[in-house]
């Protein structure tokens, strides 16, 4: 009996040392008892599961600042400790890994079995989708920080709100842009290409990128959807450098991002002028990896550290943040999320209330004043769009996003065409 | 002509990029009739055995093929010694949803250790060099890849065909009991055929690094496109899952550019339900 008892402690102790090695501890419950739960619902996992793990550390930073007194920092709710009388946010995290299934189930999960409150998530418009008609079906509000899918907003959903700029938008932007570079740069754009993940995000951008397209008399000469994770773009690419389009536009997330700009480097082919969605190409760890190869890109950005002088905010946020992702900045995609949380904060905070009814009319009636937007404040338009949401057209130079369009906010010259891979 | 060319260029260097991969799953399911899932994760970590060499002692993953060959092979062996070894005998789904928990193990673990982040090897020795004939173009690490494949499967053919330790193998596979009554250590022989089959599979990642981002869910996709050359090539056939892999490739690329590059998954796929429907034991099974 002693023997079996010994070697049962043995087992225990082991498990236990294992148990803390790799990090499967207990979790640390909240002291306090007036606790708002917020789930996040982000790909942690797959193949964009970097900018998820961004988008995740934003709100835990805009959580930090809410919960806690920070006089520095220059943001609503900085100078206060929690909300609504001394309410703190707690959140709980899900992986949605990329997975339009699995983003819907773990939606279910946050709201049944967690009990939180509201969802903030959920990066893949392919996800937002169907997480959030599950948070619309239990009248609880969903925060989207970055999903880009106009159609995400044309639903007309009471409790969803999208702080990011559109597809639609940007995709009118782009337009304006090249209309720009005929123009003023003698760029001589003609003809346009468009690659896409072939999911919600993709193919809606896509739709977007045509029809703009042809609103400002561009002809769309290739079509390329992929599916996402692919073990080579060699077709892709192989399409596009067929159809040789003037300029491209780009709707790849990722790690399939970096093979798409190597393909096209091995495939010794460049548009002119090559432009994206929120992709890779925002993502800064991959422009750092891509290195040179990433260089004369182009994308539309919410936010990059050269945005500095324009949003002197974020510099104090940018520390905490910091301190979750081992020294990476913000991105256009991450602030967004801290954006959405610090705006559902505030709106809890006015409502005085946690009925979500009310937060969401609330949230619907005021402007809210945010410093980490590029715009400065964010309003909710019927569907749930910030109607106020803006980005710059951005270029990467010198491993820097310069920013290039609308030319009264630029502060470097475009290079245009970009330049050949030879002679980089 | 001249892009129908470089098409087929595309398609032959994936395919026996595809090949390579697929000869480490052939060997081990020909000869012990285990279907090793946990194969594309084995992939996925000689990626990371070459990136980590790469970034932290600048080696080339040309030469880190050795050091990922050889950390596979011997994964390989292990993984037969501490799982599948207990599984012989048992009903076949045994070591199948053994192979299944060694997968998620592996990626899980490459997760909490590495983070989901994908990691991009930059200034390799073959990462940005092309070779030109005409208008055709051939990027190094890809054609390396190819004639690695080449060289590997060849040798792996050669050893299993025409060798002493081959004849014992190809025995084991036939009938266990009767190898060991012939004196064949058939215990020894899945050990090895284990690693050498590990080993193909890291070679390939090895080499990869040159040309692709390194993250917990890269071998997914691979090994589920192995599992479809050993099964149309032939179950156990080393030749067929090389030819297979190749036609794969093809296919894949034909497909993608002549079709729609969204069409070209549903074409292998199509064309693998196609041969198993027309010929369940594949293009060269017996």
């Amino acid at each position: 009996m002693t023997r079996g008892f010994s070697s049962l402690s043995r087992w225990i102790v082991f498990f236990a040392v294992i148990c803390l090695l790799i990090g499967f501890g207990p979790g640390s419950a909240p002291a306090a008892e007036k606790v708002i739960k917020i789930g996040t619902l982000f790909p942690l996992t797959g193949p964009v599961a970097s900018a998820g793990q961004r988008c995740q550390a934003a709100v835990q930073t805009a959580v930090e600042i809410i919960n806690n007194r920070h006089p520095g920092i220059k943001v609503p709710l900085a100078k206060q400790a929690g909300i609504m009388n001394g309410y703190k946010i707690v959140l709980v995290h899900a992986d949605s890994q990329g997975k339009p299934d699995v983003g819907k189930a773990e939606a279910e999960r946050l709201f049944n079995q967690e009990g939180v409150w509201a969802i903030i998530g959920s990066y893949n418009s392919s996800v937002s989708k169907p997480a959030s008609l599950v948070a619309e079906r239990m009248k609880r509000i969903f925060m989207c920080g970055a999903s880009s899918s106009a159609a995400l907003t044309k639903r007309n959903l009471n409790f969803f709100f999208r702080l990011a700029p559109t597809d639609e938008t940007e995709s009118i932007e782009f337009v304006d842009a090249l209309q720009w570079m005929n123009k003023k740069k003698n760029a001589r754009i003609k003809t346009i290409g468009v690659i896409y993940e072939n999911t919600e995000f993709g193919k809606h951008a896509a739709e977007e990128a045509k029809k703009a397209a042809a609103h400002g008399g561009f002809r769309v000469v290739a079509d390329v959807p992929f599916s996402p994770g692919a073990t080579n773009l060699n077709s892709e690419v192989q399409t596009l450098k067929k159809s040789n389009p003037d300029a491209v536009f780009g709707a790849v997330l990722g790690a399939d991002y970096s093979l798409w700009v190597r393909t096209m480097k091995q495939s010794n082919w460049l548009p002119k002028a090559a432009l994206n969605y929120c992709s890779g190409y925002q993502d800064p760890v991959i422009m750092k990896q891509l290195g040179g190869d990433a260089e004369y890109f182009m994308g539309a950005t919410a936010y990059s550290p050269q945005f500095a002088g324009l949003m002197p905010a974020v510099a104090q946020v940018e520390k905490i943040f910091k301190t979750k992702t081992g020294g990476v900045p913000f991105d256009g995609d991450s602030i967004q999320e801290a954006v959405a949380m610090l705006v559902l904060a505030q709106a809890i905070d006015k409502a005085g209330s946690l009925d979500p009814d009310k937060v969401a009319k609330t949230l619907h009636a005021n402007t809210w004043e945010s410093p980490l937007s590029l715009g400065g404040k964010v309003a909710f338009q019927k569907g749930g769009q910030n109607k106020l949401a803006k980005s710059i057209l951005t270029q990467i130079q010198k491993n820097e996003y310069k920013r290039i369009y609308p030319e009264k906010m630029s502060d470097s010259t475009i290079v245009l065409p970009m330049r050949p891979w030879a002679k980089r | 002509m001249e892009t129908f060319l470089q098409v087929l260029i595309d398609g032959m260097l994936s395919g026996m990029v595809y090949a390579l991969v697929a000869a480490g799953l052939c060997l081990i399911w020909g000869v012990m009739d285990v279907i090793n899932f946990a194969h594309g994760e084995y992939l996925m970590i000689a990626m990371y055995v070459s990136y980590w060499l790469g970034f932290l002692a600048n080696v080339d993953p040309v030469v880190s093929i050795v050091a990922s060959g050889a950390f596979i092979f011997i994964l390989g062996a292990l993984t037969y010694k501490l799982i599948i070894h207990y599984t012989i005998g048992k009903p076949p789904l045994a070591a199948l949803l053994a192979t299944f928990g060694l997968a998620m193990l592996l990626k899980n673990l490459c997760l909490n250790r590495f983070s989901p982040n994908f990691l991009i090897l930059s200034d390799t020795w073959l990462g940005d060099k092309t070779f030109q004939l005409g208008n055709l173009i051939f990027p190094a690490p890809q054609l390396a890849a190819a004639i690695l494949s080449l060289v590997v499967v060849g040798l792996v053919y050669a050893v299993i065909s025409s060798t002493r330790f081959g004849w014992a193998v190809q025995a084991t596979a036939m009938d266990r009991d009767a190898a060991e009554l012939m004196g064949i250590n058939t215990e020894r022989v899945y050990i090895l055929i284990f690693g050498i089959g590990g080993a193909c599979v890291g070679i390939a990642g090895g080499i990869m690094p040159s040309y692709l981002s390194v993250h917990p869910e890269v071998g997914s996709l691979f090994g589920l496109i192995a599992f479809i050359c050993v099964a149309m090539g032939g179950f156990g056939s080393i030749p067929g899952a090389f030819l297979a892999g190749i036609l794969v490739g093809v296919v894949e690329s034909v497909a993608g550019f002549y079709i729609a590059p969204v069409f070209k998954y549903i074409a292998v796929f199509g064309l693998y339900l196609a041969v198993v429907f027309l010929r369940p034991k594949g293009i060269f099974g017996w």
